[in-house]
């Protein structure tokens, strides 16, 4: 009995491990659902400004883009995380028409009027909470997954 | 202005373009076309009432269109992530139940 319990835990572990590889994802991350609500909550400042000139902010705005750069860098290299990655890849392109787009487009414009700004802030921060949402998403995939760590080793 | 009117005409130019062309993606991007007007009608409607009355400029409507299109490319990579999470989920689960399962008849 004792031998035929071992094969069933072969197989299961089998099991485990093949199951794992096709549809793996990454797993609630703290620092980029810190990092990603913070960059939303700086671009939302920052794109209220966005009906006085551009040269004026424009600090700000480099500042803002070098914090986006650093966490597209770091979402590119953590593993199974192609989702968040190519996420992030739409919202920095300066040639899309999100975040890194809006402040290209202010920069070409010099400012906007309050009724366009209202409307392209929307559709950024909608962009941004997408981002939230699916990070938030992990976190019960995170706790089911040590919850069954728990029960295995019981 | 007729939102109704001007969405079916829209969607009947977007057809039209595929005409000849993409066959073998044709149902694909009709439903696409389709899943973005339905996505996208209530921000349509209200971008193309700003339009008319010229608060917002013909580029500046263009610009929000894009946008819009690349928000929904973002709602489908976030949903194909959650979908992704949820199988990881059952096989979680499918896996519980076999363990405990065998443990139990051994």
């Amino acid at each position: 009995m004792k031998s035929l319990k071992s094969i069933y835990l072969i197989l299961i572990s089998s099991l485990i491990i093949f199951s794992c590889q096709s549809v793996k994802t990454a797993l609630f991350d703290q620092y980029s659902y810190q990092q990603t609500t913070a960059i939303k909550v700086e671009a939302s400042n920052v794109m209220d400004k966005a009906t006085t000139p551009f040269s004026n902010n424009k600090e700000a705005v480099e500042k803002l883009l070098l914090d986006v750069d650093k966490l597209v860098e770091y979402e590119k290299n953590k593993p199974d995380n192609e989702i968040t990655f190519a996420m992030w890849k739409i919202l920095s392109d300066k040639e899309k028409n999100l975040l890194a787009g809006f402040f290209k487009r202010w920069e070409e414009k010099g400012s906007f009027s309050p009724v366009f700004l209202q409307e392209a802030k929307k559709q950024v921060t909608d962009a941004l909470d997408l981002l939230i949402q699916y990070e938030v998403k992990k976190d019960k995939q995170s706790k089911d997954n040590l919850v069954d760590l728990i029960n295995l080793n019981k | 202005m007729d939102i109704e009117k001007l969405l079916k005409e829209l969607k009947a130019q977007l057809f039209a373009l595929l005409e000849g062309n993409f066959n073998e993606f044709k149902p694909q991007l009709q439903k696409e076309i389709t899943l973005f007007l339905e996505q996208s009608k209530d921000k349509l409607t209200r971008w193309t009432l700003l339009l008319a009355d010229q608060s917002i400029t013909k580029d500046e409507f263009e610009w929000l269109i894009k946008s819009q299109k690349d928000l929904l490319t973002l709602k489908a990579l976030q949903t194909a992530g959650i979908s992704k999470i949820r199988i990881n989920n059952l096989k979680n689960s499918i896996i519980q139940t076999i363990i405990k399962t065998v443990f139990m008849v051994i």
